[in-house]
């Protein structure tokens, strides 16, 4: 409870102790809670990154920190044709957002104003293949594009006669695995977003006179915002790190750069290498995640306060 | 109320929240058996005085004596007080039997004997006995209220503190459960503190009415008190619509009122005050045929009538100041709207307050 | 004319969703159809139906290992997971504290990270500490990846959930641990067991951390890629198709467990 007060008494004797009070905030119940996951946040992110980065600055092909340090693993990057697995890589991750954001929207939509009572079991059929191994549903794809044996080109046949030829292998299907694996990233996000839009704003805006176009613009898209920023950096962020999708569906054409991580890693054996590309990909989505996060209002998003 | 011993004597209590005095030097004495209502607007410090007196926060100087001793480091839980919140703070994933025998579980008290008492305390809320295993997600408020009530009773508290808990429900059934608080409170006999930060609710129900503003309690006195002999210019205006015209008092005694530019005659000052507000209520407020009907008078054009059920509010423009007048409904006045009129009080009607 | 164009928009949105909602499952139910295929090698339409794949895979030791290891490990971090998510949500929404602002968006981080540049890193990190890759380290890289997101399931949870109830209980006569026992704990419950599921299946569909941590303790999901990536076996149609009964059993168990709890809440009115 807080008030205008009147007279205040004399200042209580002022403790000019910093460490009595950063002691006093270490027992407060909050961070008490909070250290477990802080801890573990410490050993289990925080450690690996900076190994990750120490070992971008150490010579190639050395599995070890010895002392010596160089910048030669990043100027390879940029003199070798990693810059085109970097350009595949946020080229898909962006054109996935923008595929998942158009797709997802009028879903989110239904889901937070029209569906009603049937929002819960239509977002349940939506989340089950989400706990389903994004390995199972691309090998389902593949499947289904398989060439002359799959269940698109076999039922085509069996239908029209017609004989078509594959779809795998090309960017296009890349892409709508890639779609396909993190929709539900954009889509729940989004739906959370929407439903914080108050209904009566929405009336209220119409009756004031604004058509359906502004008030999508002026109410709805502003107040969603949150929620679509959420998903968007979500799915961007998991694109970035893709690699079963061009690897089923895009066979050896494209080489993105998760796989070019997989790769030094495993057969060229050159840690550093691997390291500093590692590197850029961290460098570049922490500062999108950093831009996005400091707008939002968590208390907001979750707890509808 | 006939003076006993203090069952809860507040002493100088502060509590300090960095540099704000959230309760200032506050001093009390509660009676056993009565029922005290500390009253204020939000923000004035009373649920935060009621929250060290339950125990769930701790003076920052200052003591609280229980039956005359200190319980500062008592905590809650072993306060022979109990609270009722204003979200009433009912146990959801509990049955209404559960929720009230939930102090009795605590103290290791057998299941059927505990069964025993709550089916008595359903009886004192007037709870019907089949309630037992509802659950409380599933009661009204009205309802809600009652099990909350129970649920502070159980433990057969010596002081029942109660924090708003009616501030959240509609205006019929609010009027229903002060009644029946007050009620409760005749029949249990036990010490109640309430607090809320309506004048209207405290007036009903309380004994003895304690009104805080900005952490400091700044008058204490019976309903009867508080309504005829309002400290100052803000307990007046808590009680409801009044008149208050700012006056000065000149050497002769008079009241000049600037605003609108009138001389009246006042109370009789013990105290010499030379500035203040006069302060009238509405219904002591009369139209007059002419200006000798009244001690006091004023005149202006009528502005607008409002219907109240039993009675008439009259607004009437005079200066730039707007001047309230009600009536009873079979008396209203006969006028129409901005026709001039003249109103006015007499003498023992109007109490001089300070700001 | 305003609600004709709104009847329209409303059937476009709810035929979308249906497309939306078979882009989902085609894939899963390309794989259930092929699991029962009897040739060798997967031909659509499907000439000949059996379950001989099924009989060999379900008397196959490689996959009750494999479906072994997956348990372990997911059963292992929804534990884990839910315990600190418990106390990590209450940190996040629970208490009002100086810093929580910070926690919330540092402990969040782990989420927005590539899955594939977190495994690795996380392989870097047990071998520069000197921790094998196993079906242990896997739990632990999987856990940098749940907690976070189990933290805020719970949230979720935490933020309903009414404060001065536990003051009541205080002021009631419990002591801490009552409260904690007796009002906390069972107002939380139902946060605590969806944080649970989830850490459950996303722990075992997991691939990217798994892949990089486990060594030579497979999971389900990475045999299936290695498999998928080369040297092809019927085998394969058929454990995605297990691993997909799976899934689709506990999420359906758990949505009935969720339900009854409600029914027999809904009894006591």
């Amino acid at each position: 409870m807080t008030t205008t007060s009147g007279v205040s008494r004399p200042p209580e004797l002022r403790q000019p102790n910093v460490l009595r009070h950063f002691g006093q905030w270490l027992r407060n119940p909050g961070f008490i809670s909070a250290s477990p996951t802080l801890i573990f946040f410490l050993i289990g992110f925080v450690g690996p990154l900076i190994i990750v980065l120490g070992f971008s600055f150490v010579p190639e092909r050395t599995f070890g920190f010895h002392g010596d340090w160089t910048v030669e693993n990043y100027v390879h990057i940029i003199s070798e044709s990693y810059w085109i697995s970097f350009a595949w890589s946020f080229g898909l991750a962006a054109a996935t957002v923008v595929c998942c954001l158009l797709i997802a929207y009028p879903v989110s939509y239904g889901l937070a104003r029209i569906f009603g009572r049937w929002a819960a079991p239509v977002m349940l059929v939506l989340v089950i293949p989400l706990f389903v191994s994004e390995n199972v549903r691309l090998f389902g794809w593949y499947l289904v594009l398989l060439k002359g044996g799959g269940i698109l080109a076999g039922s085509t046949k069996f239908l029209f006669g017609l004989d078509t030829g594959t779809l795998l292998y090309s960017p296009g299907t890349i892409l709508m695995g890639m779609v396909y694996v993190y929709l539900p990233y954009t889509l729940f996000p989004t739906t959370l977003g929407l439903s914080l839009v108050p209904r009566d704003q929405m009336d209220a805006a119409s009756d004031l006179g604004a058509n359906r176009w502004q008030i999508f613009r002026e109410v709805e898209l502003p107040i969603a915002m949150p929620g679509i920023l959420i998903g968007s950096l979500l799915t961007f962020v998991l694109a970035i790190g893709a690699i079963s999708e061009a690897k089923l569906l895009g066979g050896a054409n494209i080489v993105v750069i998760a796989h070019s991580i997989l790769h030094e890693f495993t057969y060229a054996q050159n840690w550093p290498l691997g390291s500093a590309i590692s590197m850029f990909a961290i460098v570049i989505t922490g500062i999108l995640v950093i831009l996005v996060m400091r707008r939002l209002d968590l208390d907001r998003l979750l707890g509808r306060k | 109320m006939a003076e006993g011993t203090p069952i809860l004597r507040i002493e100088h209590v502060t509590k300090q929240f960095g540099k704000l005095a959230a309760v200032n030097d506050v001093s009390l004495d509660i009676v056993d058996g009565e029922f005290f209502t500390i009253v204020g607007p939000s923000g004035s410090g009373k649920t935060t005085l009621l929250r060290m007196l339950a125990g769930l926060d701790k003076p920052t100087t200052g003591d609280v004596l229980l039956r005359g001793n200190r319980v500062n480091d008592v905590p809650a839980n072993k306060r022979p007080t109990c609270m009722v919140f204003q979200s009433l703070a009912l146990f959801n994933h509990r049955t209404v039997g559960q929720n009230i025998e939930f102090s009795l579980k605590m103290r290791g008290v057998s299941r059927s004997e505990r069964r025993e008492r709550c089916k008595e305390l359903m009886k004192v809320v007037r709870l019907p006995e089949d309630y037992y295993a509802k659950g409380v997600t599933k009661c009204s408020g009205g309802e809600r209220q009652r099990v909350a009530l129970a649920r502070a009773l159980a433990s057969d508290p010596d002081i029942m503190f109660f924090d708003e808990p009616l501030s959240a429900i509609d205006y019929q059934l609010r009027k229903h459960l002060e009644v029946e608080l007050k009620d409760l409170h005749r029949e249990t006999g036990k010490t109640f503190i309430y607090i809320t930060h309506s004048l209207e609710e405290a007036m009903v129900m309380s004994d003895r009415i304690g009104i805080m503003q900005a952490g400091n309690l700044i008058q204490i006195g019976t309903p009867d008190e508080i309504y005829t002999q309002p400290l100052n210019k803000f307990v007046s205006e808590f009680m409801g619509e009044v008149n208050t015209l700012p006056v000065v008092i000149g050497a002769d005694g008079k009241f000049d009122c600037a605003e609108l530019s009138a001389q009246f005659i006042g109370p009789a000052q013990s105290n010499r005050a030379t500035s203040g507000y006069l302060v009238i209520r509405p219904e002591s407020m009369r139209f007059l045929n002419e200006p000798s009907q009244a001690d006091n008078h004023v005149s202006g054009s009528l502005f607008n009538e409002y219907a109240m059920g039993s009675r008439v509010q009259y607004h009437v423009r005079a200066g730039n100041q707007m001047l309230v007048v009600e009536k009873l409904r079979e008396q209203a006045f006969q006028g129409n709207l901005n026709d001039d009129v003249l109103i006015g009080w007499d003498v023992k009607d109007s109490v001089l307050v300070n700001d | 004319m305003e609600s004709r164009s709104k009847r329209w928009t409303k059937s476009l949105i709810i035929v979308w969703t249906g497309v939306i909602v078979l882009f989902f499952f085609v894939p899963i139910a390309g794989v259930i159809i092929s699991s029962f295929g009897k040739s060798r090698y997967f031909r659509f339409p499907v000439r000949s139906w059996s379950t001989k794949w099924y009989d060999q895979t379900l008397n196959a030791n490689l996959t009750e290992n494999l479906h072994i290891t997956s348990f372990y490990v997911a059963g292992c971090v929804a534990l884990i997971a839910v315990v600190l998510g418990f106390f990590g949500a209450l940190a996040f929404a629970r208490y009002d504290w100086k810093g929580r602002i910070f926690y919330q968006r540092l402990i969040m981080l782990p989420i927005f990270f590539p899955q594939a540049v977190l495994g690795l890193a996380l392989l870097l990190w047990f071998t520069y500490v000197g921790v094998l890759p196993s079906w242990e380290a896997a739990v632990f890289a999987h856990l940098v990846w749940i907690i976070p997101i189990v933290t805020l399931v719970i949230s979720i949870q935490v933020y309903g959930f009414d404060v001065s109830q536990e003051e009541a209980a205080f002021d009631l006569g419990a002591n801490r641990l009552q409260v904690f026992r007796e009002v906390t704990l069972p107002a939380l419950a139902p946060g605590l067991f969806s944080g649970a599921l989830f850490a459950f299946l996303l722990s075992w569909g997991n691939f990217p951390l798994s892949t990089y941590t486990s060594g030579a303790d497979s999971t389900v999901t990475e045999w299936l890629y290695t498999k998928m990536s080369s040297g092809y076996t019927p085998m394969i149609p058929t454990i995605g198709a297990l691993s997909v009964y799976g899934s689709i059993a506990i999420l359906f168990i758990g949505y009935l467990l969720l339900i009854a709890r409600r029914r027999r809440n809904e009894k006591r009115a």
